[in-house]
């Protein structure tokens, strides 16, 4: 390990820890948003689901680091509220995320057969039954792999949150590289801790990716 | 803050407009440069030759599991003894980054197209070279035209990031007037609108180019 990165490591470990919170919040809370986003959608709720194709269509053309502004900067403002940059990073991640999962999650819902619902009906199931037993455990086969590539996705779009100063790992190392120079040593590290993480997250998407199409 | 008033953004639009042609400027050099990279790599991912796959593979990895802002820093502040332009940084950042998407866009692009039409451009005489040209590529292009659309819109929204090392690109611009006028939301409000503008072309235009399903499944 690098000096540099060896004297600064409890301060680095504490930006990590918070790249990781953020992140694991933010996957969370996505995910929730995004599969009541995409049953909405899926099932046509009249008004809803026309609002929300906007707010997924506004989010899918608008780049992260103008979201985090807005959740930041601009919400509070015009609002009149106070928030704090971690609070107002993971809140912009959640609702970046939740539009691109949605989709994801929507092209899901779309691959399951009309054939089994109709199966489904005609051994009695009723409407939810059929949605929670048979619709819900496909889609989600088949929306997985799109969900873990959106995760690394957002996994690297954590280091944009260090340009609304929130101290997560590019943050703290961009710290470091202002106390002592060695930038090429500090970001090379923190590059390499990003494709660590991320190679990780991929290939755990890739396996569950095989384990299903062997299952399926 | 109370009220909303475009005002003062209206009387800043020059500096709206700079930013606007500065990232139409950025995502079309990073276009560029994305396919500069993506067109040797993914021939190389697509090849035949394991060393050649495996060197493919190995820039893709490396390149697309690190953040794009890290792309940029490394170039401005890791290589600060180059002293490079900060827009060429950006530039630079760019196209590594979004080369590795390019690559597997290639890559899957070529591996698409029926091995049959190749063995019959080949049968009927065709050089390997005018294969790749005439038959290959045409119908490569066609495949992947979403993939790379979904690639520009990517480097446009992407291209504010270039902000950090302050390039006067929309985002840029966008904290500038917000620190002149202190009016957030609006500001805000106008530089996502335009994002959208320009992604909403991109992909319109693409729905303008030749389906590709009818083609590949006619010929296959």
């Amino acid at each position: 390990m690098p000096e540099v990165i060896a004297r600064n490591l409890p301060f680095l470990a504490a930006g990590l820890a918070t790249t990781l919170s953020m992140a694991v919040l933010t996957a969370l809370a996505g995910t929730i948003l995004a599969a009541g986003i995409a049953l909405a959608r899926h099932l046509r709720i009249p008004v809803l689901s026309q609002g929300l194709a906007a707010y997924v269509g506004f989010m899918q053309g608008t780049p992260v680091l103008v979201v985090l502004l807005i959740c930041y900067i601009a919400l509070p403002a015009a609002f009149g509220f106070r928030t704090t940059g971690y609070a107002a990073c993971t809140a912009g991640f959640a609702l970046f995320l939740a539009a691109y999962c949605a989709e994801d999650m929507r092209a899901g819902l779309r691959a399951v057969p009309p054939s089994l619902i109709e199966a489904a009906t005609a051994l009695g199931l009723s409407r939810p039954k059929t949605l929670r037993l048979i619709v819900l455990p496909l889609a989600a086969r088949v929306a997985l792999p799109a969900l873990i590539g959106q995760y690394v996705r957002m996994l690297k779009y954590t280091s944009v949150a260090s340009v609304i100063g929130v101290p997560e790992l590019t943050g703290s190392a961009l710290m470091v590289n202002a106390r002592v120079f060695q930038p090429f040593t500090i970001l090379g590290s923190v590059a390499l801790v990003y494709f660590a993480l991320c190679l990780a997250l991929s290939l755990t998407g890739r396996a569950l990716q095989r384990r299903f199409a062997e299952t399926t | 803050m109370t009220g909303i008033d475009f005002g003062p953004i209206w009387a800043h639009r020059d500096q709206v407009a700079a930013g606007l042609l500065t990232t139409i400027a950025l995502s079309a050099a990073g276009l560029i440069g994305a396919l500069l990279i993506g067109l040797p790599i993914g021939a190389a991912g697509a090849s035949r030759a394991r060393p050649l796959r495996i060197c493919a593979v190995a820039y893709v990895e490396a390149v697309r599991n690190v953040p794009l802002l890290l792309h940029i820093y490394v170039w401005y502040l890791g290589l600060a003894w180059l002293d490079l332009p900060a827009s060429l940084c950006a530039v630079l950042g760019l196209s590594i980054y979004s080369g590795a998407y390019a690559a597997e866009i290639v890559r899957t692009g070529l591996l698409a197209v029926p091995r049959g039409q190749t063995d019959a451009a080949l049968a009927l005489g065709l050089t390997g070279w005018r294969t790749l040209r005439l038959v290959t590529v045409p119908q490569a292009f066609r495949i992947v035209a979403p993939s790379l659309a979904n690639l520009l819109s990517q480097l446009i929204k992407d291209s504010s990031l270039a902000s950090v090392v302050a390039v006067g690109e929309l985002a840029y611009q966008a904290g500038a007037i917000e620190a002149d006028t202190f009016r957030s939301a609006e500001i805000y409000f106008t530089i996502s609108l335009l994002y959208l503008a320009l992604v909403s072309i991109v992909s319109h235009a693409v729905l303008r180019l030749p389906r590709p399903q009818a083609a590949v499944l006619r010929d296959a």
